[in-house]
């Protein structure tokens, strides 16, 4: 029986493809029903998942995983119980899918990678849904995650009550969310966190190698320079940047995210897959290459780090530079460069860390660092 | 369906005494003749707190509202001088216990059988699942930090064992369970019901927000369609669910930390989690 949203929309079986009969044990199922029970069975499909602190973990919000704007105006304009209501009557439409959806979905191509050369091996990305919404919505959720073969096998449901335990609990190595505020209470709690935002314009993104880019200043490291740029100004900053050269700088709140990334990436050139690693990373940033942007590589590499790509602009737009990267993220700690990014359809994160927040770019002035 | 039956009359909840009280503090009494009372523990003494509170907010709505909480106190084996402390204790604490039951041993499944009790509430996860074994509904009190103050009920499910189906359930034998735990999750699966009906009811007097109860469903082992299988069953017996979990695999403890439950109710599965760890 195919099951396309139109038939499953006209009420008849609610459950999406993979379900076994919900009922108290009326019917039988008709497809093997040890495909729920998550342990190795030798033929089951769906390999079993992770145990967390072995895993490196993404905790995603329903809301950047999947497109929920009408919902959300119902929940605004409406409040909970209509929102609640609406959700319950729309249940067998899935989600159409949101700015998170081509990073998740990069993730599982890499761990079916990692699962070819390594298949005992727990070290994988393990997708968990952490949200916001109450189980009211767990049934169409659990049926979006199903009509995109989505490999989502853990969640939350805090039904309303703050999702930052269950992040600590699942040790969480990155957390996606649209909630700027809940993102910020993760980077309290030392947890990389990034908030999303949806854009009409998408470009295309690669099926096959996982791309990751990052800013420097207040993302891989700590904003110390931001604030002396913000304070001083830009010749102060070289000045400084200049006679600091040797001394490291301090961490960012995504410098543990690229260290995971860091140690899958060895996993796969330990099996000859340099050239062509399914991960890629690259260093976004606004320094330039001349002056300022030897601190940050001399940095990197006393942490034993290092990106794919290191992109020093000078100053330049970023935009343009992230169309031709095509990242299924970047992570930029200025709403600014997040928006233009967004504005070409390119996928960006915003982390709300360091004195960038407190005073926000204004368009007019061009940086130059 | 029994949704047609009338539903009311009180959910009756049995407690132990030696899981309200403090046996140490019992046991020093007897010794000497000071009558201090015997000092309650913490995590009883919220779960019956958030019981009263549930009950406060119940008949604030209704002033003659019969599907109220009741709490009983089974003790077995007791001398008469703790009996004594008992009584005396449970009046000086302020704790609302309707009725409190002296028996041997033996004498408990049928007075919790006798008396009609919804829910047999234990920190034994033993007792729960021999109890659980008879047909008796029986949950886990679960162990809560002492500075918690909650004034919500929190009641999580199984998701395994109300979403898997029967046939699903016998399966399990696969894994390591033997024919009388899986007898004891379907017995679970029935127990389930008849409560779930009750909080149901109770559960739809109040609203998503600011609501005295709350519950949850958690699936520790099965996939996320067997917990979407479980969200529907309690839907259609009459419980909307307000938190899901779905673990596939993972610990339990460290989630339900955060959960904080005074009710898990998990037939004897949650006994079993650590036979996954034979992978």
């Amino acid at each position: 029986m195919s099951l396309d949203p139109v038939q499953v929309m006209k009420g008849q079986d609610p459950l999406p493809k993979t379900c076994p009969s919900a009922s108290n044990g009326d019917s039988k199922a008709s497809w093997d029903d040890n495909k729920d029970i998550h342990e190795n069975v030798g033929s089951t499909k769906k390999p079993k998942p992770p145990k967390p602190e072995n895993a490196v973990t993404i905790a995603v919000s329903s809301r950047v995983l999947f497109r929920t704007e009408k919902e959300q105006k119902v929940f605004e304009q409406k409040g909970i119980e209509e929102y609640l209501r609406y959700q319950v009557e729309h249940e067998n439409e899935p989600f159409a899918p949101g700015p998170a959806f081509p990073f998740v979905k990069a993730l599982e191509a890499v761990n079916s990678q990692l699962r070819k050369l390594y298949p005992d091996s727990e070290e994988l990305f393990d997708i968990v849904l952490v949200t916001y919404n109450h189980a009211h919505v767990g049934i169409r959720l659990i049926n979006t995650i199903n009509y995109h073969n989505l490999f989502i096998e853990r969640f939350c449901m805090t039904g309303g009550s703050s999702p930052i335990g269950y992040l600590k609990a699942w040790h969480t190595n990155l957390y996606l969310s649209a909630d700027t505020e809940k993102v910020q209470e993760a980077l309290a709690e030392g947890i990389a966190a990034a908030t999303m935002f949806m854009s009409e314009k998408q470009i295309e993104v690669s099926e096959t190698q996982l791309r990751v880019a990052f800013d420097g200043d207040a993302v891989l490291f700590s904003d110390e320079s931001e604030r002396i740029f913000k304070a001083h100004g830009l010749d102060k900053f070289f000045e400084h940047e200049r006679e600091n050269e040797n001394t490291l700088l301090d961490h960012g709140p995504l410098k543990g995210f690229l260290e995971v990334l860091g140690k899958l990436q060895k996993k796969f050139y330990a099996k000859g897959h340099r050239l062509d690693c399914p991960i890629r990373t690259y260093l976004v940033t606004a320094r330039s290459a001349a002056s300022s942007g030897i601190r940050a590589l001399k940095t990197l590499r006393a942490w034993g780090l290092e990106t794919d790509e290191a992109l020093f602009l000078a100053g330049a737009p970023k935009g343009p530079m992230l169309e031709k990267i095509r990242p299924h993220i970047y992570f930029d700690d200025q709403m600014f460069h997040v928006e233009g990014a967004v504005e070409m359809g390119a996928i960006a994160a915003h982390v709300p860390y360091g004195i960038a927040q407190k005073y926000p770019h204004k368009k007019s002035t061009n940086t130059g660092k | 369906m029994e949704d047609e039956k009338n539903h009311t009359g009180p959910l009756m909840i049995a407690l132990q005494y030696n899981d309200l009280f403090d046996l140490d503090s019992i046991s020093a009494m007897t010794a000497s003749t000071n009558t201090d009372d015997a000092v309650p523990k913490d995590r009883a003494v919220t779960f019956i707190k958030a019981v009263q509170i549930v009950n406060e907010r119940l008949v604030e709505q209704n002033k003659t509202e019969s599907l109220l909480f009741e709490v009983i106190l089974i003790a077995k084996e007791c001398s008469e001088e703790i009996k004594m402390n008992i009584v005396e204790s449970v009046k000086y604490y302020g704790l609302e216990i309707v009725k409190i039951f002296f028996c041997k041993k033996e004498e408990l499944i049928n007075t919790l059988q006798l008396n009609n009790v919804k829910l047999f509430l234990s920190t034994d996860k033993d007792d729960v699942y021999e109890v659980l074994h008879i047909g008796i509904p029986a949950a886990v009190l679960y162990e809560q930090s002492d500075d918690h103050v909650l004034n919500q009920l929190k009641v999580i499910f199984s998701g395994d064992v109300i979403g898997f189906s029967e046939d699903s359930l016998d399966s399990l034998s696969d894994f390591g369970f033997s024919e009388t735990q899986i007898e004891t999750f379907k017995e679970a699966k029935i127990c389930m019901k008849e409560f779930a009906v009750l909080i149901g009811q109770m559960r739809r007097k109040f609203g998503q927000e600011n609501s005295p109860l709350c519950i949850c469903v958690l699936t520790a082992w099965g996939s996320t369609n067997v917990c979407a299988s479980a969200l529907k069953t309690l839907r259609e017996w009459g419980l909307d669910v307000d938190e899901a979990f779905c673990l596939a695999g993972a610990p339990c403890s460290p989630i339900l930390a955060v959960v904080k439950p005074h009710i898990l109710w998990d037939g004897g599965l949650h006994n079993m989690r650590d036979l996954s760890a034979h992978s």
